[in-house]
């Protein structure tokens, strides 16, 4: 597993130098944790940036897992298709089953 | 699968890439407006880690990259409300890194604990001493959005490295 860009990336300022060293905006991140439930009132400093890494390593997750489906039907251009299969196929992502069901 | 399935932020209809649109929300009785850019983690963002995770001649269409962004949203969500749980039971209103965490290996994702727990033990040291001895940042010039106040940099030439307003 590739963990170079992590000390790095943190430290030198992310890919692009425009987020800063966590690649995610860790305000919009503490936005959506608002956003998810009226209990939600107080978040400490540490949590979006868990968070920033986290989704980082679900996003690479999902991605790998929706490549797989994709070679599976010959394709190289990832469709939703795709990620909805890599749901369907990983228990660990039961919980996104109603975000691909809908039209 | 526990049943307080928190709120999906997506919306029916709604997609991430049509962020002029508003959706209005009344909590307690006052109208506070969301902007669909909002709930969503920008897709530049998104697609670059997708970017890393495939190989360099994968194409990734538009609906695949905003399905992304949905379930990151979604992901966010699930992983809060239950630290938020976590957090009411024990009486305490702010959630912390460790609620995260716990929440994070709760679902399943045992995986991405210690890589987070490094991340953030990193996090702490950088954020103890201002900048990291021996780490190669030369090229880190970070721009000068989101930096940390009351941070007191004497020497100029020391690269700031945090970001950090909450």
């Amino acid at each position: 597993m590739r963990q170079a860009g992590t000390y790095s990336s943190m430290l030198a300022g992310g890919m692009s130098g425009r987020t800063g060293p966590h690649s995610l905006p860790l305000a919009r991140i503490k936005r959506i944790m608002k956003q998810s439930s009226e209990e939600v009132k107080m978040i400490s400093g540490e949590a979006p940036i868990i968070f920033s890494k986290a989704c980082e390593l679900f996003i690479e997750e999902l991605a790998r897992r929706a490549w797989a489906a994709a070679l599976r039907g010959k394709r190289r251009t990832l469709l939703r298709e795709d990620v909805a299969a890599a749901i369907a196929n990983t228990d660990l992502f039961d919980f996104l089953l109603h975000v691909v069901q809908n039209k | 699968m526990s049943d307080d399935s928190p709120k999906s932020p997506a919306g029916k209809g709604k997609r991430p890439h049509e962020s002029s649109e508003e959706s209005p929300r009344s909590v307690d009785g006052v109208d506070e407006v969301i902007r669909e850019q909002d709930k969503y983690l920008p897709v530049a963002n998104v697609l670059r880690i997708m970017k890393k995770a495939l190989p360099a001649n994968a194409k990734i269409a538009k609906d695949a990259k905003e399905t992304m962004q949905l379930c990151v949203s979604e992901f966010i969500s699930f992983i809060t409300c239950e630290a938020g749980l976590k957090c009411m039971k024990e009486k305490r209103k702010t959630i912390n890194g460790d609620d995260v965490l716990v929440a994070i290996a709760t679902f399943g994702f045992e995986d991405y604990i210690e890589p987070l727990r490094l991340y953030l033990l990193k996090y702490r040291e950088v954020s103890k001493q201002g900048f990291a001895q021996g780490m190669d940042y030369s090229n880190s010039m970070v721009p000068q959005q989101g930096f940390p106040q009351g941070m007191d940099y004497p020497n100029a030439s020391v690269r700031k490295l945090l970001p950090v307003t909450f």
